[in-house]
């Protein structure tokens, strides 16, 4: 019998509409691929970072000062994402670490499918050797990524001083799916009106479990706390 | 921006439906956008109003976006309230008044957490 008119006729059945309730996440696709990613992250023996901030916050220079302190006790392996260009990859590089630029060509942020292509090729340059610790760069954007999850273990947010202390209130989305903000450029803080209090706290208010560090990787001030939050992340994994 | 991706996404999601059910159109999506998914509707809408066109399928398809509210979580009392963007036109009256930021109406504190409100769910599809 038609749905529509209930009439039995098979010649009526040209107005045949079908209603489904669906009830999928438009994310769906992407989810599974992080789950993936994740799986595939784990058999690598590493432990991933998705970094997010806006241009110009310091992802790259933060990654150079953390390759300096860990490169001899820990194996990193780093995943670039921008818009155009090699030259994130090749500062990475430069330090002696395998970096895979992902260039979107226009894309204002990573997807799951573009990292996992990505963590082949560092597979591929580790040449079956194991990865302790994954960074993976996002594109510079404080609102497009928060929305793809790539697979990684902790989403680290990054906010540098020029930027201003009301960036948490102003992007919640961004923040409140952080396991870690870092307040960045701290050296600049007498030149600045930035509030390392209403920082934190706005942050704290989108997500009460947050931590919330502040540092500069030009004068060190601060460096050691988000070192130890990397080595217990390594300590503490169950996978490994 | 990335709206177009995702408005993308739900076309191929779409396509495959139609595809298992063996529908030759789609005349309705509806689709749920959180209050706090980070998705901007218009751009969403405009997106999808592109994209379809190049799918015969899927090229009349009518978006419906359905929009909750946003809940919060008040971090003082720990009760929950609904409190409704403020629309546009309201905006500049609000901040003429020095009321811009939202107060939880149960205590009047302003800590006041986002409560879910990050689902971007493809309710249902009318087809034929």
């Amino acid at each position: 019998m038609c749905d529509t008119c209930g009439c039995q006729l098979h010649e009526h059945h040209q107005h045949d509409h079908k209603v489904v309730e669906v009830n999928r996440s438009l994310l769906e696709a992407n989810r599974k691929q992080a789950d993936s990613n994740r799986h595939h992250i784990e058999h690598m023996g590493a432990v991933a970072i998705n970094l997010i901030s806006s241009p110009g916050s310091g992802k790259t220079t933060l990654l150079e000062r953390t390759i300096e302190a860990l490169r001899d006790t820990v194996k990193i392996g780093v995943i670039e994402g921008d818009i155009e260009t090699e030259r994130d990859a090749d500062r990475i590089r430069a330090k002696g670490v395998p970096a895979v630029q992902l260039t979107t060509g226009g894309a204002c942020h990573l997807d799951a499918p573009m990292v996992h292509g990505g963590l082949h090729v560092l597979e591929h340059f580790a040449k079956g050797g194991k990865y302790d610790l994954i960074f993976i760069e996002n594109v510079g954007n404080l609102v497009c990524p928060a929305t793809f999850d790539l697979g990684e273990h902790q989403r680290v947010v990054l906010l540098s001083t020029p930027e201003g202390s009301d960036k948490p209130a102003k992007y919640p989305a961004t923040f409140k799916s952080a396991n870690l903000v870092l307040l960045t450029k701290t050296d600049l803080l007498p030149h600045f009106d930035f509030s390392v209090e209403e920082a934190t706290r706005e942050s704290l208010v989108l997500n009460p479990e947050l931590q919330v560090m502040a540092l500069s990787a030009t004068s060190g001030e601060g460096f050691d706390a988000w070192i130890g939050y990397l080595k217990n992340l390594l300590a503490t994994a169950s996978h490994r | 921006m990335h709206e177009l991706s995702l408005a993308q996404s739900l076309i191929e999601q779409i396509l495959a439906l139609a595809m298992e059910h063996e529908a030759g159109r789609v005349n309705r999506v509806v689709v749920t956008l959180g209050p706090f998914s980070g998705v901007v509707r218009d751009s969403f809408e405009f997106g999808f109003n592109i994209l379809k066109k190049d799918h015969e399928k899927v090229g009349d398809a009518v978006l419906e976006l359905e929009t909750p509210d946003p809940e919060y979580v008040c971090l003082d009392c720990k009760k929950v309230a609904v409190i409704p963007f403020p629309k546009q036109s309201e905006r500049l009256e609000l901040a003429r008044c020095g009321l811009a930021a939202k107060k939880c109406p149960w205590c009047g504190s302003n800590r006041l957490s986002p409560k879910g409100g990050t689902e971007l769910i493809l309710n249902q599809l009318e087809m034929e």
